[in-house]
């Protein structure tokens, strides 16, 4: 039943075909890669072995995955994963081995030159970790940059890239070129470049990689700021988890090309799909991405009355504080109805990490209650609505939002 | 355990390999022993002789005699000469004709103006001070005719060059084919002394104006063209990936990204591409260029220093005036523009060409179109005296020290002559041999085999013995470059206040052509081996210093920091850290001295270093050009050998002379 609810709300916030829909891209680099997808031995081999038997690496391997209209998809995993050769694939900068893309439900692998261009011109526009500006233009021909290529007239895309300049918060300098301007500045001015052309999809590739940790925690702001003022659809590459948790509506990991798991911050965390993935989340102050959703239990009668009220899509860590100042179990509450109260012990279950197989078991009884309450809540979003429940339910979600063929290892 | 024999495999292969490396030079000289002991014998027996044995070598002098000929005979008349070469030629000639007329048209005024104004549009007050006063000593020395000659015949071939060198260099950036297959012949062409260009264009040109251009463009261009090139190649891969993700077009790709990013490079290929035209327009009065050059020439043959001095100062002010005006246009470059302090883009010339016009104008009006005869400054006789004064005070019979001339006559009998005896009394085979282990050792068996063979196209061309003669000058000149050259450079590289002390002397001393050199060394040393030696010498050292000193600065901070952690001597430190570490750099200054003592030791031929250079003078005097044909490919064969005996793996972007 739950699903269901589930996939009604889902089509209520995301009526339009996918924005990007991938389905078992493959991308091999080597001598003859060709062969590697189509040959299931072959493709059953690790990294290591497929190298020393054919030459070939493979970075990408039987990807698929949808992106959503308006959601901030990252892709997350450590350097050699494959991470940055799929961001390319997305418009052809490097040609997939294998597989099929598609935007808006049109054929990009079959695009001829023309129809690529203009993808890369009007559709998807990219922002990379090195800037990849022209040093001998100004800032303000750097944002314009895209719209010259376009063919726009020079006062025309003056201006628009003067207001896109102000936007990113570079006001005043689009005189200065990129040599002389900060590397957040220099990343600023990237971000106005893509942004300029008023692209549907923002592509980012580790955008913020080469920054120093404050500014990079800036331009995160920045980036959400602008998701939450335009809704634009975006597709996040990183390989810092904390920066893939604090922007991501869904995170997909990769390793050695594959993705390993795909689903919300809080699954990606409470649920971890294997031992890679648990080792991955180890280190995550758990409190401060789970829900107390999950981390709830049935209410007992004298429960239901008592104690601070929060919504089913706080924090734990935000839990933690309304139980110290009362001394009281926390009641989950929902349009005046109470789904759950999280106690001490759940909140340290969480903390500690023991507490999630627990509040799996304990998801299960208020199963449709959950369901019913995601269906009605319309702010939480997606992490939110698909987390709920967990448990049975919870690998339904998953599921959900897993493609056809897209394995949950 | 499997994964444990798959982890120790590889550690395996790499100590051995390791050993294999260690043991590479000695296996290479093994294999060459064993195959020089089974060669030489049966060359010995059947052809032995201290010198190249005379049935090995294969008299060109008739055939390229009578190829001379029938091109002198058939220059007006054959349809080559009347539709392709006869139309290029007269199309330099006019281009020349039209930029002198111009230049004379303008004045002395107009010129130097212009030269003001251009200077500070590209590069600033200061360097428009200079250059207008650079022009202004020109007319001083009387010089302005001869200056305007060689500016006419420069402006032309950088103009050619630049083209020609842009195009190819686009090619070669742009394909990975033509890059492939034109660098190497770049790459030798900038080895090759200026000498080695100028015998096959005068034997189709004859000698003249359209000959000396075309030797100068094909001399410069190659720079353009490499380093053209290069930044086409290494343009930021992360920008063209960004520039391609927003939909650009190949041609937009070209023309707004790779191009600009690739300007720097480009800047200095026009840097180089102008001095070696300047350095070749030079040369070429040897083949009829007219110009300061040829009043250097005549003044040199005649050892007339005051003559050769005043129309040398004109050279070198030229020289430097060119190069720190590129330079400083180059370095500009990105950089910010100082707002408001001068005046912009095209208004901005403008002013200047207006300005140029009205002083030109001026000029004409005031009657004083061509230099004043009564504001020449005549340099001449007052040097002249002082080199008599010189001749007869300090060329021998000083006190405890000697004399210039001595330490010359010194140097002639007690190192020129014991090595080229030693080189001619060595029996040819054994000085293939060295060869061959020479450049086996520094690089791989093709480089060994290409510089073996050329050695040998010298004593097959039937030059051996003048070859070697020159191979010995080059020998005595580079070990004095290198010995000093390293000292220098060790020293300025340790202190900071040599370095700023050397830094403009080496500035200066690396934009001057390599013509001027012999004037000095004439003027102390007279004429003869040893002088030609001293011209090289002083003309390497600028190159190997800075390459030395620069080296020695690169070596990693952080090796140098440890081993200053450790308590090691500045002495450890230098032989132990420094000098290894910096031994790329140290090869490459060998290289490079190697190649430019090659350049002015032959060069040497015209104050009488006698050998190959000589040839190649006496060749285009008598009007041999069979004589001088042969010397110039011994020339180019000398040239290809020694550089690849002292050319490790790759070679660097570099700056040449």
């Amino acid at each position: 039943m739950s699903t269901t609810v589930e996939k009604a709300r889902e089509e209520g916030a995301h009526t339009d075909a996918p924005v990007f829909s991938v389905r078992n891209l493959w991308k091999v680099f080597g001598p003859k890669a060709d062969r590697v997808p189509g040959d299931a031995e072959l493709a059953g081999l690790s990294a290591a072995e497929l190298r020393t038997r054919t030459g070939c690496t493979a970075a990408v391997r039987d990807v698929s995955f949808d992106v959503r209209k308006g959601e901030v998809f990252v892709v997350m995993g450590l350097s050699g994963s494959g991470k940055s050769t799929l961001v390319r694939c997305l418009t052809r900068l490097i040609e997939p081995t294998s597989g099929g893309i598609s935007i808006e439900g049109e054929d990009v692998l079959g695009m001829d030159k023309g129809r690529l261009r203009a993808l890369r011109r009007h559709r998807a526009a990219m922002v990379f970790q090195h800037f990849g500006l022209l040093p001998h233009r100004t800032v303000l021909d750097n944002v314009a940059y895209g719209l010259e290529i376009q063919g726009m007239g020079r006062a025309e895309r003056r201006a628009k890239a003067a207001a896109v300049v102000e936007k990113v918060g570079l006001e005043g300098l689009e005189q200065r070129r990129p040599g002389q301007l900060s590397g957040g500045q220099q990343q600023r001015v990237g971000l106005a470049r893509a942004l300029a052309v008023d692209p549907e999809v923002l592509l980012f590739d580790e955008p913020f990689s080469a920054l120093d940790p404050l500014i990079r925690r800036d331009m995160q702001e920045e980036v959400i700021r602008l998701h939450r003022e335009e809704g634009r659809t975006m597709v996040f590459i990183t390989h810092d988890l904390t920066e893939a948790l604090r922007l991501g509506d869904r995170i997909a990991l990769m390793r050695d090309g594959k993705i390993v798991q795909l689903g919300t911050p809080e699954e990606i965390v409470g649920s971890p799909a294997d031992d890679y993935v648990r080792e991955f989340v180890r280190d995550v102050p758990r409190e401060q991405v789970m829900t107390v959703r999950r981390a709830m239990r049935p209410a007992d009668a004298d429960e239901v009355g008592r104690g601070p009220a929060v919504a089913p899509g706080a924090t734990v860590s935000e839990a933690i504080e309304a139980v110290a100042r009362t001394g009281f179990a926390v009641r989950v509450m929902d349009d005046g109805r109470c789904l759950g109260v999280v106690d001490h012990a759940r909140l340290l279950g969480v903390v500690a990490g023991t507490g999630a197989g627990s509040g799996v078991e304990a998801g299960s009884g208020t199963d449709s209650e959950s369901g019913a309450g995601a269906a009605s809540e319309a702010g939480a979003g997606a992490s939110a609505s698909a987390s709920a429940g967990s448990g049975d339910a919870g690998s339904d979600a998953v599921a959900d939002v897993t493609p056809p063929g897209e394995e949950v290892a | 355990m499997a994964a444990a024999s798959t982890v120790t495999a590889p550690a395996a292969d790499t100590s051995r390999l390791g050993a294999l490396v260690r043991n590479r030079a000695l296996g290479k000289l093994l294999l060459l022993a064993v195959v020089a002991a089974v060669l030489i014998p049966i060359v010995n027996a059947k052809w032995a002789s201290g010198s190249w044995p005379h049935a090995l070598t294969v008299d060109l002098t008739g055939p390229l005699g009578k190829t001379s000929d029938w091109i002198i005979d058939n220059r007006d008349s054959h349809p080559l000469f009347l539709y392709f070469f006869g139309h290029i030629s007269n199309a330099v000639v006019i281009c020349v004709r039209g930029v002198y007329l111009v230049l004379l048209a303008a004045g002395w005024a107009g010129v130097t103006a212009a030269a003001g104004l251009i200077a500070w549009r590209v590069a600033g007050l200061k360097l428009a001070a200079a250059a207008t006063a650079a022009f202004l000593a020109c007319g001083l020395l009387g010089m302005w005719v001869p200056t305007m000659q060689t500016l006419a015949l420069m402006i032309v071939a950088v103009l050619a060059s630049v083209v020609l060198g842009a195009v190819l260099g686009l090619a070669a950036g742009l394909s990975d084919r033509t890059n492939r297959a034109l660098r190497p012949v770049l790459d030798t062409m900038q080895v090759l002394p200026a000498f080695a260009y100028l015998l096959p264009v005068v034997l189709v040109f004859g000698i003249g104006v359209p000959a000396a251009v075309l030797a100068t463009v094909v001399y410069a261009a190659p720079p353009m063209a490499r380093l053209t090139a290069l930044g086409l190649r290494e343009a930021d891969g992360g920008v063209m990936e960004a520039v391609a993700s927003l939909g650009a077009t190949a041609r937009q790709r070209l023309l707004t990204a790779r191009l600009p990013l690739a300007r720097k490079q480009l800047l200095l290929g026009l840097n180089q591409t102008i001095m070696m035209a300047l350095s070749m327009a030079v040369i070429a009065s040897v083949i009829g260029a007219g110009g300061l050059g040829d009043r250097v020439y005549q003044a040199l043959a005649s050892v007339d220093v005051g003559a050769a001095l005043a129309a040398g100062i004109p050279i070198v002010l030229l020289a430097v005036i060119l190069d720190r005006t590129t330079a400083a246009a180059g370095e500009r470059l990105g950089a910010a523009e100082p707002d408001g302090r001068r005046l912009h883009g095209l208004s901005g010339w403008g002013v200047a060409a207006l300005v140029t016009i009205a002083v030109a104008l001026a000029a004409r009006f005031a009657g004083r179109i061509d230099w004043p005869d009564t504001w020449i400054v005549n340099i001449a006789d007052p040097v002249n005296n002082a080199v008599d004064w010189m001749t007869s005070h300090l060329y021998s019979g000083v006190p405890y020290i000697g004399g210039t001339a001595d330490w010359a006559g010194h140097f002639t009998t007690w190192v020129l002559d014991p090595v080229r005896d030693g080189l001619q009394g060595m029996p040819w085979w054994a000085v293939l041999l060295v060869v061959a282990a020479l450049a086996w050792l520094i690089g791989t068996w093709r480089t060994a085999l290409t510089a073996v063979l050329a050695m040998a196209a010298i004593g097959v061309l039937g030059v051996w013995k003048p070859s070697l003669d020159t191979l010995s000058q080059v020998l005595a000149a580079v070990a004095v470059t290198l010995v000093i050259g390293f000292a220098v450079g060790i020293a300025a590289a340790r202190s900071e206040r040599v370095e700023l002390l050397l830094r403009p002397v080496l500035d200066v001393f690396q934009t001057m052509p390599q013509f001027v050199y012999l004037i000095p060394v004439v003027a102390l040393f007279g004429v003869g081996r040893a002088p030609a030696v001293a011209a090289a010498v002083v003309y390497a050292l600028p190159a190997v210093i800075r390459i030395t000193t620069q080296g020695l600065r690169q070596v990693n901070g952080a090796a140098m920091e440890s081993a200053r952690s450790m308590g090691a001597t500045s002495g450890q430190q230098l032989r132990q850290v420094q000098l290894p570490l910096a031994r790329p750099a140290l090869l490459l200054a060998v290289n490079q001295g190697v190649v430019l003592v090659l350049a002015v030791v032959i060069i040497g031929g015209l104050v009488g270093g006698g050998a190959l250079g000589y040839d190649v003078v006496f060749g285009l005097a008598q009007g041999d050009l069979a004589t001088g044909l042969v010397a110039g490919a011994a020339i180019v064969c000398l040239g290809l050998m020694l550089d690849r005996v002292t050319q490790p793996t790759e070679r660097r972007a570099k700056k040449g002379a």
